[in-house]
């Protein structure tokens, strides 16, 4: 069956009677792809990109509100500066036309590199069910495994929170600009009160904060000691493959040149 | 609203016609319309996104045919290299394609023009950076970028 629900409330009952029977569909650019290179077909879709207000982006008390459907072209305009960098870094223009937040955060693949930039920002994760109703998550708490999620099957991911009054940075190495996935990517964010996330992605079974480098910059500030010695400790944290886009030893080190380059970015610019 | 079985009542509307016809609830419009309805313009080759030969419009922004299932279509306008035309006047694009040798086999061709024409109807004056955005997901294997992106940059100027 193919469920192209008009209401959201709709979605939720189907979602919560069929559960992880039902494949929850947005641009697709994930599951037509395995539909494309797989025997692998659902036997039930739940298109969610009929809904109303399913890419809304709106503004509200000092929170940015991305509607599950919100697509990485919207988030490349948002002046959120890491996430909007990492949203025009995937695909061309025609996946960022139709992939969405939701999708990146539905298969939770350690080098999504919108989940990377929710990550260095605090974000919240809104999960809804039909009867138990909406919680909300720390994004920190979301993943829980290499592409898992605490999303459970009766449940769909209805939208993402974040801050707006964050300064980020953010950078991917990657063979070329874009059509392309990460060797690694870093968003950092300082919230503020001071607050530090470093966020990496590619260097862990899932999108990992290097919490201990974190720590040095929130007790001794941006100086040049604590950039090196957060550098240096963000090598040890990180846990990267070798695989066929590159070696564990080339990712351990430049997530090292990403700690000192990012950190002193957020230390010269005062904005973005 | 939902399937019976896995087949789909698709209605939309593609280069200016109105379909109403039963679809697979997992067929690609990209193949949806070339063997179905045989606008074979429309060409694929990665089928996952990366080389953006199937690139069509729906609702005036840049898709790649391949990833989107058809019953997503529903109430969509799609528009196909075949919809640019007018009877034998060609658009501005297709002309300053052929102007400028801006294809050797061709096959990227369609999807570079559809992408072309997405970009341009957003922005007819894109900066450096919007263009290479805008047309970043489209490949081309063997003439080299220059003529091509010498054939958009004359479209745009005559852009209407």
């Amino acid at each position: 069956m193919f469920f192209q629900p008009r209401h959201v409330d709709e979605a939720l009952e189907i979602r919560g009677r069929m559960g992880s029977d039902v494949t929850p569909l947005g641009g697709g650019t994930d599951i037509v792809v395995t539909i494309n290179k797989t025997s692998m077909r659902p036997k039930h879709f739940l298109d969610l990109t009929h809904l109303p207000d399913y890419t809304h982006v709106v503004r509200d008390n000092g929170n940015w509100v991305l509607s599950a459907g919100a697509t990485f072209s919207q988030l490349g305009k948002l002046p959120m500066k890491a996430l909007a960098a990492a949203a025009m870094t995937v695909g061309g223009a025609a996946i960022r036309n139709t992939g969405t937040i939701a999708g990146n955060l539905g298969t939770a693949s350690p080098a999504g590199d919108g989940c990377v930039a929710l990550m260095a920002i605090d974000a919240e994760v809104e999960l809804t069910h039909a009867t138990r109703g909406r919680r909300t998550i720390p994004i920190h708490e979301y993943f829980t495994g290499f592409r898992r999620t605490a999303l459970l099957a009766d449940e769909l991911i209805t939208g993402v929170r974040l801050r707006t009054d964050w300064r980020t940075a953010w950078y991917k190495i990657g063979k070329r600009g874009s059509i392309n996935i990460s060797l690694v990517c870093a968003a950092f964010g300082m919230s503020p009160e001071g607050g530090v996330r470093m966020a990496y992605g590619c260097v862990a079974p899932i999108v990992m904060r290097t919490r201990l480098a974190e720590e040095i910059i929130e007790k001794d500030g941006l100086t040049d000691a604590a950039i090196e010695a957060a550098a240096q400790s963000v090598m040890k944290e990180v846990a990267p493959i070798d695989d066929h886009r590159a070696s564990a030893n080339y990712r351990r080190a430049m997530c090292g040149v990403l700690a000192r380059r990012l950190l002193r970015e957020l230390r010269i610019k005062n904005t973005g | 609203m939902h399937t019976n079985g896995t087949s789909w009542r698709l209605q939309c509307t593609i280069n200016g016609q109105p379909i109403d016809t039963e679809v697979e609830q997992d067929e690609t419009l990209l193949f949806f319309l070339r063997d179905r309805l045989g606008l074979t313009g429309t060409k694929g080759s990665c089928l996952e996104g990366e080389c953006g030969s199937c690139t069509v419009i729906v609702d005036g922004q840049a898709v790649n045919s391949c990833l989107v299932l058809c019953p997503q279509m529903q109430g969509r306008t799609v528009e196909t290299i075949e919809g640019l035309a007018n009877g034998d006047k060609l658009h501005v694009l297709q002309e300053k394609f052929l102007a400028s040798g801006a294809a050797q086999c061709g096959y990227c061709t369609p999807g570079l023009i559809m992408a072309a024409k997405a970009l341009l109807d957003e922005n007819p004056n894109p900066s450096e950076q919007q263009f290479f955005e805008g047309m970043e997901g489209n490949i081309c294997r063997c003439t080299g970028y220059a003529a091509i992106c010498e054939a958009i940059r004359s479209a745009a100027r005559e852009w209407k």
